[in-house]
């Protein structure tokens, strides 16, 4: 750190002449920590905690709740609708790893080569993040309609028009398609970060040795990435294990709940049926998946760090 | 040949003719990449320029045949857009002034004023972050009800402080300067706020700087959450706005629409542009970090 660039003023007088006591001291510097423990308190342990309590109770806004024991649990497990849900949502998770996964490493890669205009590729790829939401929707809905420009290129090279949105087989795929495209750029850009990081000379030592380009990428590139993409991939599964606003905003859990979620199902339960109480077990069960995911995480992370 | 000119190929590489059809095919690739960023981008412009017929005309044409500039005057009147833009950056500037003031606070005081039992606290808002937002989403909801915070900006301001991410970001930038600094304006009897609110808060403009422009970017972006805690015009954000009259109304004819779209999306395509520099760094702590 640069000492020059910061020059502590005098403080005032008035504070010099009594050193504090260590209660004093300390008791000043809980007060700093104090509005961010109300507001994890209120805002997130809170929550978490009602959320138990609500699975275990019938919600009502009028009457008050009332417990209803392992009930909403049963709900759960009796409503086959939920079941398919999770289907969805592994289906889901698995075209995200499919369509989506190794897009942002092939092209970490292969920018990570280009000498000129590398700045403006990371700026081009990066853009569609930045995109409102509700406007990918909106362009998106345009771009798969039966009649918009993917239909019109389809249609050009002789192939049968797709039905992107409306067929079941489809629409979750086309999904899949338009999220990868929104966020594949910082995906991209902290893979490329980690590529440019490799030391150089490993190259040269491998091709003086021999070693072809693939050789060279495969026993050099990928495993000093190895960590980040294993991180990666846990992120990427607690996340889209989670997804449903995609799947509300464009197709409402259709056609015939072909894209209805888990996380979905939770939101049509609390917020359509308003059955809180069933919304609520629905999140203490994934709660309870997902903290595997999560350990994972934390494990993976911890190595990083080293 | 000094080492750091190479990456992954040499320039002996370049002399082999695979190499070469390898390095044209990856330009094919890429080039069929920006394409197909900038397509959907530019379409969104483009379209929002053209008339009704041009705009419903199969094939779709990629530039307009007239450039109608009256569809962004007609969109702009079709519904409050200033109103609805002013709310987001309310959300924003609430966001920020939480975030800075109870985090930046909290991380101060992790980082830099050897509180005895510091660790344990951490530990209290560290282990949020393995809490998926999506399990307690329902009970957030009921919880902001219960706590009368239904259609109140505080119901999206107070929560921003509750971000174990942020404070991350903001302790282990505390972390990285010199406790010297402090140490010597405690001798000479500054108080903690003075450390906090004068050294280490300007100090810690870049990382508050790439905060604001995440806050900014979730305050534009989110619809879902916003509309299910207002119930107005007067508190809706302009994503909430947007997905309420213009992505789920039918009736509003497609130019028209492209043009309100459009509008929604240049202030984050500005800020980016502008600010890159904060954005790439905070990707990357994000990527380290998780």
């Amino acid at each position: 750190m640069d000492h020059t660039t910061v020059v502590p003023a005098r403080p005032p007088a008035a504070t010099n002449s009594r050193r504090p006591s260590r209660i004093r001291k300390h008791g000043s510097g809980y007060l700093f920590l104090l509005p961010a423990i109300v507001i994890f308190v209120l805002f997130l342990w809170l929550p978490i905690v009602k959320g138990v309590i609500f699975s275990f109770q019938d919600v009502d806004f009028v009457k008050g709740n009332s417990w209803v024991g392992f009930d909403n649990y049963k709900t759960v497990f009796h409503d086959s609708t939920i079941g398919q849900s999770i289907k969805n949502t592994l289906y889901y998770m698995a075209l995200c790893l499919i369509i989506g996964f190794w897009v942002p490493i092939l092209f970490a890669v292969a920018i990570s080569e280009v000498r000129r205009l590398q700045g403006a590729l990371r700026v081009m790829a990066y853009l569609p993040n930045v995109i409102p939401l509700v406007v990918l929707y909106g362009l998106w809905r345009w771009i798969y309609d039966p009649v918009g420009p993917i239909n019109a290129a389809l249609q050009w090279i002789g192939l049968d028009q797709i039905m992107f949105m409306t067929d079941p087989k489809w629409s979750m795929a086309s999904l899949v398609i338009m999220e990868t495209w929104q966020s594949f750029g910082s995906a991209m850009l902290i893979y490329l970060a980690a590529v440019l990081s490799v030391p150089k000379d490993w190259y040269e030592a491998a091709e003086i040795d021999g070693a072809g380009i693939w050789a060279r990428i495969r026993h050099i590139t990928l495993p000093s990435i190895k960590g980040l993409i294993g991180l990666m991939l846990i992120m990427q599964l607690i996340a889209t294990s989670q997804g449903y606003q995609s799947q509300l905003a464009m197709l409402d859990g259709g056609p015939v709940n072909a894209t209805m979620t888990y996380g979905l199902k939770i939101v049509k339960y609390a917020f359509t049926q308003l059955n809180y109480g069933v919304a609520s077990a629905m999140g203490v069960l994934m709660f309870i998946v997902l903290s595997v995911l999560a350990i994972i995480q934390f494990r993976l992370n911890n190595q990083g760090d080293r | 040949m000094r080492a750091a000119e190479r990456g992954i190929l040499s320039t002996h590489d370049y002399k082999k003719s695979a190499t070469r059809i390898l390095i044209v095919v990856m330009s094919i690739v890429i080039l069929a990449m920006v394409l197909s960023m900038l397509y959907p981008i530019a379409v969104t412009f483009l379209n929002a320029f053209k008339s009704t017929i041009d705009v419903n005309s199969f094939p779709p044409k990629l530039l307009p045949r007239e450039w109608v500039t009256t569809n962004f005057k007609e969109g702009w009147d079709l519904m409050n857009l200033p109103l609805f833009m002013r709310n987001s950056l309310f959300v924003f500037l609430g966001n920020l002034i939480v975030t800075v003031a109870a985090l930046g606070g909290a991380a101060f005081a992790l980082s830099k004023l050897n509180l005895p039992g510091r660790k344990l606290i951490f530990l209290f808002f560290l282990s949020t972050l393995f809490i998926p937002p999506s399990t307690y989403i329902v009970p957030n909801f009921v919880n902001l009800k219960d706590l009368g915070l239904m259609n109140s900006f505080f119901a999206l301001w107070l929560p921003a402080g509750a971000s174990a991410f942020n404070m991350l970001l903001l302790k282990s930038f505390f972390d990285d300067i010199n406790n010297e600094i402090f140490e010597a304006s405690r001798i000479d009897g500054a108080s903690n706020w003075y450390g906090f609110t004068r050294i280490a808060l300007p100090l810690a403009m870049p990382i508050i700087s790439t905060l604001a422009i995440f806050i900014f970017s979730s305050a534009w972006n989110d619809w879902f959450w916003p509309s299910l805690i207002m119930h107005d015009d007067q508190h809706y954000p302009v994503a909430s706005a947007i997905y309420k009259n213009v992505i789920n109304a039918r009736g509003i004819k497609l130019n028209i629409k492209f043009a309100i779209l459009a509008m929604v999306a240049v202030p984050p395509m500005v800020i980016f542009l502008l600010f890159q520099r904060f954005i790439m760094r905070g990707l990357h702590l994000g990527g380290v970090k998780g």
